[in-house]
């Protein structure tokens, strides 16, 4: 019992890499080049074929496309489309050429498989150690049968992380790193490398920084307002979200369900249409503005430059998405709230003090503790908050107008624009490189700090 | 003297009770506005997406029917069906994902706990759309781009990244006191049955919201289904049929019936968050604890 | 285990005869019939049954006029504007034959994505268009497309309020009714530019030249169009106020293309009248307003199975018969010479209005690379007009800097 409870603070066992390679005997050190074949000799007959058929399967790859698309990672393919007149049909006939964005991606594809290859030949090794020295110890050493069973038991993480995370691999993984390669050549429509380009090192690096160019000054300014947009964004919605959420919670209110509901209700509304309907009836001759001209509260030829006037459109948008995102707080929040003990509230009544001070020093301090990780989580998120501002502004207005970026534009749209509209891929990857730096740093540190990255797993 | 305090402090609390309840009315009229702006033009009879007066003049069924009915260039009920489909299977997908990631980090120790939770952490800052060509032609090479294979691409594209998004039922699950599993595992329990059989079940408001967000992720995006779509017209989901109304070809005379298209699927997706509500209120209110 | 082995391997052994047995009937069999996929993209409409499934009719008259080919055809749709992006993405996986706007070639063929056409298929495109039409689709001297409709705006306008005479000049329109234009859309605005003697790359070809929208020029026409957009007669067409307007009364012209035609004449029954772009005045001097004009175009993919069938069609697609069609089910204004001489569609107000333009009051939108620079700082300068961020104090300036970023990459 007492051993359940302890917390183990290693993970060590003699069944390592490096004592398969130093100690294990012949039938080991023969698994480094023919997988499998110690477990095969140690009565793990199945596991042995199973390792087999892996490597097997690696080496047909390596030898029909693997090796192929490595040799060409270095120069990106070099050989343009061919173009033929046939005289007899009287038509052009095309033979393609290389193009530079697969070899990229089936380049990297190949060496992740092969850094995932080696993953697994050194846990086969150790399971060839491990089988050797039970074998040898006269322990008992697992059967094929007992090994699947195991996988229910005490190596259960096996089963339930392997899915999810081979999809994140080939979802997440392969194109993060493709992108970031993409950051190291010139894929982009200028000078024409959109079929085929080559590795160019740092140099979109060195002309971004450079703030004499367009592209340097640009990228410091949006970097500014992002960041000020998400931390607005992300303590205007905590705030009013937790204020909300305690006034629907007070013992006198009625109707509570009622109230939550109508808040709630905005959720439903699928986000990039109540956006898109915003935004028209934002616009200067949209349904806002013709209902003040209306109303006879703006003249009947003005009207209030929501998204015309930078300043206006950086509040415009923080305000909207207020509106769009206190109904998810609100249901978080509540939650914590009640279970804020009742007994901190009625010793700071009966010590006098009214509701702001007890907001003050009882509420905020225990929200702020409880939800760090999730206002960390939502700061993040904001940062990279695609939806709102490409829906609702598209990062108007444009007040530089040599500049590709707008003054309600964060690093993401800003990145969509150069990539989808311009389609300057480099530079694109380069920005959501940057975007990254910026945010791992500070996120990393926080996080680990947080109770639950600490706690958790007995 | 006593009487009177206690009158004064009633007329306070009144008074208080009023100011609260009329702001609360005054803000859930702003929130709920733009639902009901929506709504009512998804009843309006004139065309165009231009109005010169803030509310409707006259009022018609016609942009619900004509959702049902034209279904020639722009075909509802069947992106209904293909959206649906792809819902229903990558939810059950990413549920999965997500319990079996967030059990296995809260309850099992194993060495690359760390190592995960801080990988999902970074891979998460990166903005989800730089992936778009690379999955595209990762898709291509699995030769789930052409037809009917085109569900099954989307399928896997909503759901393939779910395995990240265990914070919040990693922190239910953490509430949830070990002694349970304990108790489990001395009666004979292998840890696979401690899940099913037993955290599971204690888990249903957790379950309940995971179930739901993932359900709702592909109604609502349309970058990716664009890209994976391409022209295969009656592969689309509902997400890429709204966006459609809205181009110039179009928006004169689908505007309102994209007004009706929104109300349509927002009605299933507001029951269910209703339903919902109670189960998240419940279940995030440990998780969120951290 | 003997036994079952034997058994899978006779298995095994019928399977690979049949098969072969199967592709040696076959080759006797296509001695009379090429098998041939098409792939084939248009825009919905007009595969749909409403407007009359152009497309699929087309395609199938072209099945029967090839008798030698064995034709299955796979549509899929992608409308003008966006098949070049897809195409260029994939161009493996898309079709053999789609149309795609003029303005996209350059993405097409940055991507190695177009196909040319030459020799006697090049001759009959050529001897059934107009110079203009085939310029649009020439790059460095190739063709890259069979042209079936020009792609221009000009102006609707309400016949009730504007004679005949009016509509010559946009300012005696401007006293007799309201005129709205897409103030904010840079494919409008430059009109007024390029009226003045502002340029594009030279003739529109030579990226080397650059942008010459500076100097005196361009900053009297950023003035005029200051006062054009504070004169009360004239609105800011955004977000289909115009159309909207011309349905409630408020607006009497519109600028638009042929694609609102069945909205106006909805909105103005007998009283729609279309003609080509008025001039306006310049200190005292007539500029002609001069639109962007480009055309439509058939394209066949380089990657297509069969190249010959592919061109065979897509210069069917573009021929006389079925341009009539498509005018006929669909509205689209065509664009061989043949049957613009035709008395009964020259007559159509949208028709004669539009080729007015494209002959008479546009130039050739340039599709060079570096055009893709031009459009956000037009569009800037008319929102910047627009919100008043523009002024006659700093025009001047303000159009340099326009000048300047359209010569940009922006990096």
């Amino acid at each position: 019992m007492l051993k359940l409870m302890k917390k183990e603070d290693g993970f060590s066992t003699p069944y390592t890499c490096m004592n398969a390679i130093k100690k294990g005997g012949i039938e080991t050190k023969l698994s480094m080049v023919l997988m499998g074949f110690g477990n095969f000799v140690h009565k793990q007959k199945i596991k042995g074929l199973l390792y087999l058929a892996v490597e097997a399967a690696y080496l047909v790859f390596m030898l029909m496309n693997g090796i192929g698309f490595l040799s060409m990672l270095g120069s990106l393919g070099s050989v343009p489309q061919k173009e033929v007149w046939d005289e007899a049909n009287q038509v052009y006939v095309y033979t393609q050429g290389d193009q530079s964005v697969l070899i990229l991606l089936y380049g990297v594809a190949t060496v992740l498989l092969t850094l995932l290859m080696i993953w697994v030949w050194r846990g086969t090794l150790k399971s060839a150690y491990k089988a050797e020295c039970l074998d040898k110890n006269g322990q008992h050493v697992n059967t094929f049968a007992e090994d699947l069973k195991s996988l229910l038991h005490e190596n259960l993480h096996r089963l339930l992380m392997t899915p999810p995370m081979a999809a994140i691999c080939i979802f997440t993984i392969l194109p993060l790193i493709f992108m970031i390669c993409m950051a190291f050549t010139n894929y982009s429509k200028i000078g024409n490398h959109l079929m085929l380009f080559d590795w160019v090192g740092l140099e979109n690096f060195k002309a971004l920084f450079d703030s004499n160019s367009i592209l340097g000054s640009t990228f410091w300014s949006v970097l500014g307002w992002t960041l000020i947009w998400a931390f607005f964004a992300t303590f205007s919605n905590y705030i009013f979200g937790m204020i909300l959420a305690m006034v629907i919670n007070r013992k006198d209110t009625k109707a509570k369900g009622f109230w939550r509901f109508c808040f709630v209700l905005s959720c439903a509304v699928p986000m990039f249409v109540s956006l898109l309907i915003m935004r028209t009836m934002l616009q200067p001759n949209g349904a806002v503005n013709v209902l003040l001209r209306n109303l006879g509260w703006i003249g009947a030829d003005a009207s209030l430059p929501f998204f015309t006037d930078p300043t206006w459109a950086r509040v415009t948008v923080i305000v909207i998405n207020i509106w769009v995102g206190v109904p998810y707080t609100l249901l978080q929040l509540t939650g914590v709230l009640q279970n804020i003990p009742e007994e901190l509230y009625e010793a700071a009544k009966v010590d006098g003090a009214n509701a702001v001070q007890r907001f003050f020093k009882i509420t905020l301090p225990y929200m702020l503790y409880v939800t760090t990780p999730y206002l960390i989580v939502t700061f993040t998120g904001n940062v990279n908050n695609f939806n709102i501002i490409y829906l609702l502004s598209v990062g108007d207005p444009v007040t530089d107008l040599a500049s590709t970026a707008g003054k309600t534009d964060l690093l993401v749209t800003w990145l969509y624009k150069l990539t989808i509209d311009k389609q300057y891929y480099n530079i694109g990857a380069v920005i959501g490189i940057l975007t990254f730096i910026i945010l791992a740093v500070g996120a990393l540190l926080t996080y680990r700090n947080s109770k639950s990255y600490k706690e958790g797993g007995i | 003297m006593a009487a009177a305090k206690m009158k004064s402090a009633k007329t306070k609390r009144l008074i208080n009770n009023t100011i609260v309840h009329v702001v609360l009315a005054i803000l859930a009229v702003i929130w709920v506005f733009p639902i009901i702006w929506v709504v009512l033009t998804s009843f309006r009879a004139e065309k165009g997406s231009y109005v010169s007066t803030f509310l409707p003049q006259s009022y018609t069924l016609d942009n619900y029917i004509k959702l049902f009915t034209d279904i020639s260039i722009l075909n509802f009920p069947k992106m209904f069906m293909n959206t649906l489909i792809i819902a229903i299977f990558s939810c059950l997908i990413a549920t999965f994902y997500t319990l079996a990631v967030s059990y296995c980090l809260s309850r099992l120790k194993f060495k690359l706990r760390k190592p995960y939770m801080n990988m999902a952490m970074i891979l998460g800052l990166f903005p989800g759309f730089m992936s778009m060509v690379a999955v595209y032609f990762i898709l291509k090479a699995a030769g789930l781009t052409e037809g009917n294979m085109i569900r099954v691409a989307l399928i896997l594209c909503y759901s393939g990244g779910a395995g990240l998004g265990f914070q919040i039922a990693k922190g239910f699950f953490d509430t949830i006191p070990y002694a349970v599993d304990e108790a489990a595992i001395l009666d004979g329990c292998t840890k696979w049955q401690v899940f099913t059989k037993v955290t599971l079940p204690l888990s249903k408001p957790i379950i309940v919201y995971t179930v739901l967000t993932a359900f709702m992720a592909p109604w609502l995006d349309f970058i990716f289904a664009k890209v994976i779509c391409r022209a295969n017209s009656d592969q689309y989901t509902i997400a890429i049929g709204l966006w459609k109304m809205l181009e110039k070809e179009y928006i004169d005379s689908w505007y309102t019936s994209f007004a009706a298209g929104a109300v349509l699927i927002s009605i299933p997706i507001a029951i269910l968050f209703l339903c919902m509500q109670k189960y998240y209120v419940d279940g995030v209110s440990g998780a969120v604890k951290g | 285990m003997g036994k079952r082995r034997a058994a899978l391997l006779m298995a095994g052994v019928l399977a690979v005869t049949g098969l072969a047995g199967c592709g040696g009937a076959e080759s006797q069999d296509s001695g009379a019939k090429e098998k041939v996929r098409l792939m084939v993209w248009s825009p919905s409409e007009d595969q749909s049954k409403d407007s009359g499934q152009w497309l699929q009719n087309t395609c199938e008259d072209f099945a029967e006029l090839h008798p030698e080919w064995d034709i299955t055809f796979v549509y899929g749709i992608a409308d003008e504007a966006t098949a070049a992006n897809q195409v260029a993405q994939d161009p493996e996986a898309s079709a053999d034959v789609f149309m795609y706007a003029n303005d996209t070639l350059t993405i097409m063929t940055d991507a190695n994505a177009l196909a040319k056409f030459g020799g006697k298929y090049r001759e009959e495109i050529e001897t059934t268009n107009s110079p203009e039409v085939l310029e649009s689709l020439v790059k460095d001297g190739d063709l890259y497309g069979v042209p079936f409709t020009t792609n221009t705006w000009f102006m609707y306008y309400d016949k009730s309020v504007f004679s005949e005479e009016d509509i010559k000049n946009l300012d005696t329109m401007l006293e007799k009714g309201t005129v709205s234009l897409p103030f904010t859309n840079s494919w409008y605005l430059p009109s007024f530019y390029i009226g003045n003697g502002c340029t594009l790359f030279g003739d529109g070809t030579d990226e080397s030249k650059g942008v010459d929208f500076s100097g005196e020029k361009a900053a009297e026409v950023t003035d005029y169009l200051i006062d054009l957009a504070a004169n009360p007669n004239f609105e800011i067409d955004a977000d289909g106020s115009g159309l909207a307007g011309l349905r409630d009364g408020s607006i009497n012209a519109i600028f638009s293309g042929s694609w609102d035609a069945n909205a106006v004449k909805e909105a103005l029954g007998d009283n729609m009248g279309a003609a080509a772009l008025p001039t306006y005045t310049l200190n005292g001097q007539e500029k002609q307003m001069t639109a962007y004009a480009g055309s439509k175009a058939i394209g066949v993919n380089p990657y297509s199975k069969n190249m010959v069938a592919a061109v065979e069609l897509a210069v069917y697609l573009g021929s006389a018969d079925a341009q009539k069609t498509h005018y006929e089910l669909r509205n689209v204004i065509p664009c061989n010479t043949e049957l613009l001489e035709e008395k009964s569609i020259a007559a159509d107000p949208p028709v004669s209005a539009q080729n007015d333009t494209f002959n008479r009051t546009s130039i050739l939108q340039p599709f060079v690379a570096k055009m893709n620079n031009c459009w956000v700082p037009v569009e800037n300068m008319g929102k910047g007009i627009r919100n008043g961020s523009v002024t006659h104090e700093n025009s001047a300036q303000q159009t340099e800097d326009m000048n300047e970023a359209m010569n940009s990459d922006g990096i």
